[in-house]
């Protein structure tokens, strides 16, 4: 018993640490270290990841809200999106096909690496549009000098469409689809890339959330797996998230991309080997 | 139109004031209890090693029915049954996005911000939805 504990506390620890230096959230590494290493299931592997992606956003929000970096009510509008996908995607995940499921995995890591290559500066919008001013969707971010600068937001149905597919996503594969979740706040709203990745991780509880209510309601939820698999996970994000203001953030970059593409073709190859 | 504006600002401010200062704490207990309950879970669970064995096997072949209702669910892990105990600790895992959007809704109704009550009552509806669903399911 404690060999298959310990592997699996080291395995998800893994999937935590390096979830949380690449930014990108434990679900994208637990799901392909769960499949492949421990020979689970997919639906297993989602349930256990779902679960423990709301560890890992739960615990990063603790700092990120109470230091102000994250956007509450852009999170409070953009998660009924993102719920109501993820509802439905955790629904239909029962349903659809492993095979389906492992190649829509691999299409989302592919582009969680070309988002994490293409990273660009934050370009502010003073006035936003009227929509967004009358639900205070707005804020304020240190520049370079440390100083606050305001920002407003603009085209909410825009980033709102996107956020529907970030749940659908979500609920389907138990990840948190965090890359997702910053582009529509990023590039369509204009939301600062620094709050767009806290606001995405508070919202990602919620959206995880709601899978995982799912999952666990089924009786989809192998406990024997998530309970450690959440503890691992979460402590290894704890981790992750302290060596991150050490870490040299470009080389980070290169290792994950390198690592997302090599699991995409490894998930892309089981689902070739399955048809 | 600008003494509305006003009011509207200050509402909002004071609205993040309160969320930044109770959210953090709210997600921070419910974390650290069910830690608590899952490592407790653990534990106990290492006095029956054969049968973590076998649920991880069964979690293999996909062949497991963690489908006890709440109430029987309390009821074992209250008789020390370690994958109860665990599981119970995964709800209230669970639990956390549902009480933080629970908290930020009754706040709302206090500071009478009925576009953000409507907002927070569609994703708790959805959170509540999603277990509904996947209990009939």
């Amino acid at each position: 018993m404690l060999e298959i504990l310990g592997g699996l506390l080291a395995l998800s620890f893994g999937a935590g640490l390096v979830g949380s230096l690449s930014g990108l959230g434990g679900g994208v590494f637990i799901v392909p270290a769960l499949v492949i290493a421990a020979h689970m299931p997919m639906t297993v592997a989602v349930g256990a990841s779902l679960i423990s992606v709301v560890a890992t956003s739960a615990g990063a929000s603790v700092a990120f809200v109470r230091d102000g970096w994250t956007n509450l009510k852009v999170a409070m509008v953009l998660e009924c999106a993102t719920v109501t996908g993820a509802v439905v995607g955790a629904l239909l995940a029962g349903m659809i096909p492993a095979l389906v499921l492992e190649v829509l995995f691999a299409l989302m890591m592919l582009q969680s690496a070309y988002f994490t290559l293409s990273k660009q500066d934050d370009v502010l919008i003073e006035h936003g549009d009227p929509l967004a001013r009358r639900l205070q969707l707005v804020g304020d971010v240190p520049d370079a000098a440390g100083n606050p600068t305001h920002y407003e937001t603009v085209n909410l149905a825009a980033g709102g469409s996107l956020m529907i597919v970030a749940g659908l996503m979500s609920g389907l594969l138990g990840i948190g689809s965090g890359a997702l979740k910053v582009i529509a706040m990023d590039y369509y709203m204009h939301i600062p890339l620094k709050v767009s990745s806290a606001t995405s991780n508070f919202m990602i509880g919620v959206t995880a959330g709601a899978g995982a209510l799912v999952f666990l309601a089924r009786g989809d939820v192998s406990t024997a797996i998530a309970a450690p698999v959440a503890l691992g996970v979460t402590a290894g994000a704890l981790l992750g998230s302290r060596m991150l203001p050490h870490a040299n953030v470009h080389v980070l970059r290169l290792v994950f991309v390198v690592i997302l593409v090599l699991i995409a073709i490894e998930m892309g190859w089981r689902a070739f080997q399955g048809i | 139109m600008a003494a509305s504006t006003d009011i509207r600002t200050q509402t909002a401010e004071n609205e993040n004031r309160v969320l930044r200062f109770w959210t953090p704490i709210l997600l921070r207990t419910i974390l650290t209890v069910a830690a608590v309950i899952l490592i407790f879970g653990l534990i106990l669970m290492t006095s029956k090693p054969d049968l973590y064995v076998a649920r991880f096997r069964a979690a293999q072949a996909h062949h497991f029915a963690d489908k006890e209702s709440f109430p029987e669910l309390v009821a074992l892990a209250a008789r020390g049954d370690p994958h109860s105990v665990m599981t119970l600790g995964l709800y209230v895992l669970t639990l956390v996005p549902l009480a933080r959007v629970a908290f930020s809704f009754l706040l709302f109704i206090r500071e009478r911000d009925y576009a953000y009550v409507a907002f927070t009552a569609y994703v708790l509806m959805g959170l509540i939805l999603g277990m509904l669903l996947g209990s009939i399911g």
